[in-house]
């Protein structure tokens, strides 16, 4: 059972390159990576000859560069790190909902799209962590199926996510319904930003929540307690409703600009790759 | 009240709520129609629109028009439309009903009963007052009571606890009751008569001098089955039917039953026009006339139409056998008389006494003039008379000569003794009154009957208890002594005219009858006393046991009128029950003249007026049920339940069929239901480790195992069976038996495994071991042999030297040499204790359940590496057991 997501999202990601992530800033952190931080250190790429001193092992001399010379030479390689993505996704009961039967819950698209993510990630040798549940960041093979395992384990949630204290500079990705009111989303974006972290929204929604179908005399009711609502004729609360919503993305666009976030919406009714292809390139390191 | 001809209504005001409906029209209209319920995730963006005008869906006009038919239904029925009226009487006043429920009712009752129903209905829904009579004495044996006035409800439900009484009317006491208890003024009179005469007059006149006319209705009667003569002389019965002389013709069955109820007998006539009694003749053989109890006229239940047969109509299988022989001359054989005697009363069967004596031989035994010699066949006469023969003698001259034998009431003085002949003295004797305590006390004596010649009897002390019927000078005539169930007699008398003119006379007759009678009733004495009631016949003549007011019989069944205290049934004892019927003690039917002035009419009404309200109701009840259904469809609910019941349709068949293609579709280990939870769980947990660990080490790839129930599961597909042995495992049926002897033949194996090695102080009996041999009986298990180390198991995939599992040391047995067999060799069996799926169960992170004793995780890899092999050797049979021969093949190669 909790294999079927990981499946999925593997052969969503076999499509595309193994994916960098583009950062400026990489986390504080000693663990290998992909990311060339300019200067020596542990890593394969070559960085630079330098001069052997007093006290460098002898081990560590370029022969082949010292031969050319009277000097002796030290081989120095680029020091690379390892970016760590921190992902969430929404697990609160108004994610496992689906207005028909014949699409997928918002929460396993949401899920799909997490773990393609982290598929690309793993395979360009970043680590990943689950932004709540309190695992460590963690790399290569077993990664994923230990994120899927961890996703499927975590049924019910909150709408928003706590944060643990990340390291400076992080990457984040939050993909829910995010229909939680700005202001709430807008605080959570301020404490994850404070630390310098930046990141993406991906607003997961169903087609009906866009289009609200409904005709007649009807009883909406909250998923997560939130009340309900007895609407005389739905239809004629289509307009309204189709402009909140507007407005409600525009909010939440307007506050992921300001902190330097981004933010794009998906329909569950859409095809994945869209939406991982969005991720995909804004999360890619742009060619130095 | 007639709006339309031919429909009225019986409460017109109800129509006035019509009226109403317009408003109800306005209120649906504005009422608008239950929401539907969704879940939506953005509610919140929801919550603050509230559109301006709150103008609610309406309730759809077709729902709207649906509900105003329904409560246009419901005002409809309320106000009881009728169809067809009868005409409504308009003077108020109580309606007098009088239902004649003796016997003759019976025939047509549910008819009478139907009808008054009708009439009482009426009667409701004009709101008259009822005053219902019946007129048969009621069952607790009291007198008539008199009738009050009740509203109809409570006389319909009283008309419909009424039952036809097993006795005739009185209708004189009815007249009287009805005297008592009504006073007033009557609006109208019915009496449904079962007309039959006897005392109609008088209530006629009771009836009409209420007022409000006479109604008389009348029925089919019913008929008079009256009793067959007892002692008809042919083969058949001959029964009696009695009617009233009606105009018309009347077929009539008569039908003869068992007591098992079953038809033995049916015979037929028919009246014609004005004939009132008919004889219908049943013809059977008498075993089957000795078999009925009980004769009905065909489709007529009804007391009267019932006579109860008891041992009077019986004709019992009476014996004859005589000393000497004068066949030939018929008026002296021996026999001649007494075959004439009980012919018309009994099947007579002349034979040699051997063939008499036998098991089937006839209840009584006719011998005449024959002394019984000592010898087997006195004995076995003797022996049958103590089972219950009725053994009578004759005396005669062969007798007197032979003197006394064992089979004589009395001890003979030897010789005979001979009146009024040329050398005596004395004259030809009379005989004398009987005795009390004799069973022929009531038959009349003939002046003329003379005895000249008789055996007589020692006198002893016991003498006159003996003696049923003697002679005038005291000397016994007939002598009876009682042998265990049977009796022997003793006539001192001839059989024939030569001792006495007896054989001549009417007597005669009577006196074999009596005596042939003994042979059930068991004695001449038990029809003296009062007769306890046993059984008796109800109204519809049902018998039932005796219960009430019945009270026992005192004076004699041809005195007794039947009655409340003494209805129609079974009295006496129950071995010798007499019937008392109903037909003899009733007067020949006669019509009850119809009373001047009284409209007579049959059951079928003149209006047959319909009830409209219950079809109205129904009808409201389906637009009720329609417009639920159209009120969850319009919810959504509808759909819903809909789908939750496919599923529920969907998900109960074929559920052990599912299991055993699923275990069909992939190759995988098996565990047997050992119904221990704890146990099962660790068997399956061991072998889902096992197969985790084969699909990494080999490129055998096995699916989850299952676990099978050896008596609902196929096990045949499996490659191997695990069967943990428990203490209180019960065993296998024999159909499981069948299965794994087939299964084990075809290349299967199981491993038994009792786990009991690491068991605290371990005898050589474990509990485990004792029911592992309980479990195996009827198994057909190979020689077992302890597991070599050179044997295939210890080579098929890796190379082993022991085969521990959550213990080690338990030794471990298969089948006797090394791919002898055929399956390639695969023991079908392997035996074992030490818990192996103990140290292969993990759980779902791959941590082992078990420690293993004693040994650490080398003993935990060396038990995985055994079940590898085991597997392997499951799956592939012995290809690698060239293994085991490798030393001698690589000797041979370096030759």
């Amino acid at each position: 059972m909790t294999d079927a997501p990981r499946h999925l999202a593997e052969e969503l990601a076999a499509l595309w390159p193994p994916l960098l992530v583009a950062a400026e800033r990489i986390a504080a952190g000693v663990a290998q990576g992909a990311h060339g931080r300019r200067r020596t250190g542990s890593g394969e790429t070559f960085w630079q000859y330098r001069r052997s001193q007093p006290g460098d092992p002898l081990a560590a001399i370029d022969w082949r560069r010292s031969g050319r010379g009277d000097q002796l030479f030290l081989r120095e390689t680029e020091w690379a790190a390892a970016q760590t993505v921190w992902l969430w996704c929404d697990a609160s009961p108004s994610m496992a909902w689906r207005s028909t039967p014949a699409l997928p819950t918002k929460r396993e698209r949401a899920e799909v799209l997490i773990l393609a993510l982290a598929a690309l990630l793993l395979r360009g040798g970043e680590r990943i962590a689950p932004l709540a549940g309190g695992m460590a960041p963690t790399g290569g093979g077993g990664a994923l199926s230990r994120l899927a395992d961890m996703l499927a384990r975590e049924r019910t949630g909150p709408g928003l996510p706590t944060p643990p204290p990340l390291p400076r500079h992080a990457t984040v990705v939050l993909a829910g319904d995010l229909l939680a009111p700005p202001e709430e989303i807008a605080a959570l974006l301020g404490r994850l930003s404070a630390g310098g972290a930046t990141g993406h929204l991906l607003q997961v929604l169903d087609p009906a929540e866009e289009s609200l179908p409904y005709d007649g005399r009807i009883r909406f009711e909250g998923l997560e307690g939130e009340g309900e609502m007895l609407a005389g004729r739905a239809q004629d609360l289509r307009g309204a409703y189709a402009e909140r919503l507007a407005d409600h993305r525009a909010a939440l666009a307007a506050l992921a600009r300001a902190r330097g976030w981004s933010f794009a919406t998906h329909r569950t009714d859409q095809p994945p790759q869209p939406a991982l292809l969005g991720l995909y390139t804004q999360l890619a390191e742009r060619p130095r | 009240m007639s709006w339309l001809p031919g429909l009225a209504f019986a409460a017109p005001w109800a129509l006035g709520l019509l009226a109403l409906l317009p408003l109800l029209w306005r209120l649906l209209r504005v009422t608008p129609p239950a929401p539907r319920r969704i879940a939506f995730p953005a509610i919140r963006l929801l919550l603050g629109l509230e559109p301006g005008s709150q103008t609610a869906e309406a309730t759809p006009p077709w729902l709207v028009a649906l509900r105003l038919g329904l409560a246009t239904m419901l005002i409809l029925a309320a106000a009881r439309p009728l169809l067809d009226p009868a005409p409504r009487r308009a003077e108020s006043g109580a309606l007098v009903a009088v239902i004649d429920d003796g016997w003759a009712a019976a025939r047509d009752w549910n008819g009478r009963r139907e009808h008054l129903d009708r009439r009482l209905a009426a009667a409701e829904r004009e709101g008259r007052p009822v005053l219902l009579l019946t007129t048969a004495p009621p069952a607790d044996g009291g007198a008539l009571p008199p009738p009050s006035l009740t509203s109809a409800t409570e006389a319909r439900a009283a008309l419909a606890a009424l039952l036809p009484k097993p006795w005739p009317t009185d209708r004189a006491a009815a007249a009287l009751a009805l005297k008592a208890g009504f006073s007033g003024r009557a609006a109208q009179v019915v009496w449904l008569s079962d007309s039959q005469g006897g005392g109609g007059a008088e209530l006629a006149r009771a009836l009409q001098s209420l007022g409000g006319g006479l109604d008389l209705v009348e029925a089919a009667s019913g008929r008079i089955l009256m009793p067959p003569p007892e002692d008809a002389g042919t083969q058949r019965l001959a029964p009696t039917v009695r009617r009233l002389p009606l105009p018309g013709g009347e077929g009539v069955a008569v039908i003869g039953r068992d007591a098992a109820g079953a038809v033995l007998a049916r015979g037929e006539a028919t009246f014609e026009p004005g004939q009132s009694e008919i004889a219908v003749p049943l013809d059977l053989p008498t075993e089957l006339r000795n078999r009925l109890v009980r004769l009905d006229i065909e489709g007529e239940a009804g007391a009267g139409a019932t006579v109860l047969l008891d041992e009077r109509w019986r004709r019992r299988p009476v014996g004859l056998t005589g000393g000497g022989g004068e066949g030939g001359v018929p008026l002296l054989d021996r026999l001649y008389y007494v075959e004439r005697a009980l012919a018309p009363y009994a099947e007579l069967r002349r034979d040699d006494l051997p063939a008499l004596v036998a098991e089937d031989g006839p209840p009584v035994l006719v011998l005449a003039d024959l002394p019984l010699v000592p010898g087997p066949l006195t004995d076995k006469l003797a022996a049958r008379v103590n089972q219950g023969v009725v053994l009578i003698r004759f005396a005669g001259p062969l007798l007197a000569a032979a003197g006394t034998d064992s089979l004589l009431p009395v001890s003979l003085r030897g010789g005979g003794r001979a009146l009024g002949g040329a050398m005596s003295w004395t004259t030809p004797m009379a005989l004398a009154p009987f005795g009390e305590s004799s069973p022929f006390r009531d038959l009349p004596i003939p002046a003329d009957v003379e005895i000249r010649s008789q055996v007589l009897a020692e006198p002893s002390l016991d003498l006159a208890g003996k003696v049923w019927a003697g002679l005038a000078d005291g000397t016994p005539l007939v002598t009876a002594e009682r042998r265990g169930k049977g009796w022997v007699v003793l006539i001192h008398t001839s059989a024939n005219a030569d001792w006495s003119n007896l054989a001549l006379s009417g007597l005669f007759v009577d006196m074999l009858r009596r005596l042939a009678g003994l042979a059930q009733s068991g004695g001449g004495t038990s029809a003296a006393g009062p007769l306890a009631p046993s059984e008796t016949l109800d109204g519809f003549g049902h018998l039932a046991p005796a219960a009430g007011a019945v009270q026992p019989m005192t004076t004699g069944m041809d005195r007794t009128e039947p009655g409340p205290r003494h209805p129609p049934g079974y009295y006496g004892p129950p071995n010798g029950r007499i019937a008392f019927n109903l037909g003899p003690r009733l007067d020949p039917p006669h019509a009850v003249a119809p009373p001047p002035g009284a409209t007579r009419s049959g059951l079928s009404p003149k209006h047959r007026e319909t009830d409209l309200a219950p079809a109205l109701l129904v009808a409201a009840l389906i637009l009720a049920l329609a417009d639920a259904v159209a009120s969850l469809a319009l919810r959504g609910i509808w759909r819903r339940a809909a789908l939750v019941a496919l599923a529920l349709g969907a998900a109960t068949p074929a559920d052990a069929a599912d299991a055993s293609v699923e275990a069909a579709l992939a190759t995988r280990l098996a565990c047997v239901r050992t119904n221990e939870p704890a146990v099962d769980r660790d068997c399956m947990a061991g072998l889902k480790g096992l197969s985790q660990v084969i699909a990494e080490r080999s490129t055998a790839n096995l699916a989850e195992p299952m676990l099978v129930d050896l008596d609902r599961d196929p096990v045949a597909v499996f490659p191997l069976l695990y069967w943990r042995v428990t203490a209180g495992q019960k065993p296998p049926s024999s159909f499981a038996v069948e299965r794994l002897n087939a299964y084990m033949a075809h290349g299967g194996l199981i491993v038994f495994d009792t786990a009991d090695e690491g068991q605290p102080g371990v005898g050589p009996d474990t509990a485990e071991l004792t029911r592992l041999r309980m479990l195996v009986e009827g198994l057909t298990l190979p020689p077992l042999a302890p597991l070599a180390s050179d044997h295939v198991l210890n080579r098929a995939f890796y190379l082993l030297k022991e085969s521990p599992g959550r213990w080690d040391g338990a030794t471990v047995w298969v089948e006797q040499g090394d791919g002898g067999g055929g399956n390639d060799g695969v023991t079908p069996v392997l035996l074992g204790g030490n818990d192996w799926v103990g140290a292969w169960a993990v759980d779902d992170h791959r941590r082992p359940l078990h420690a293993v004793v004693p040994g650490g995780e080398r003993q935990r890899e060396m038990a995985y590496r055994f079940g590898i092999n085991l597997v392997m050797v499951a799956l592939t049979g012995n290809y690698k057991a060239d293994q085991v021969h490798l030393p001698a093949i690589m000797e041979r190669l370096g030759r």
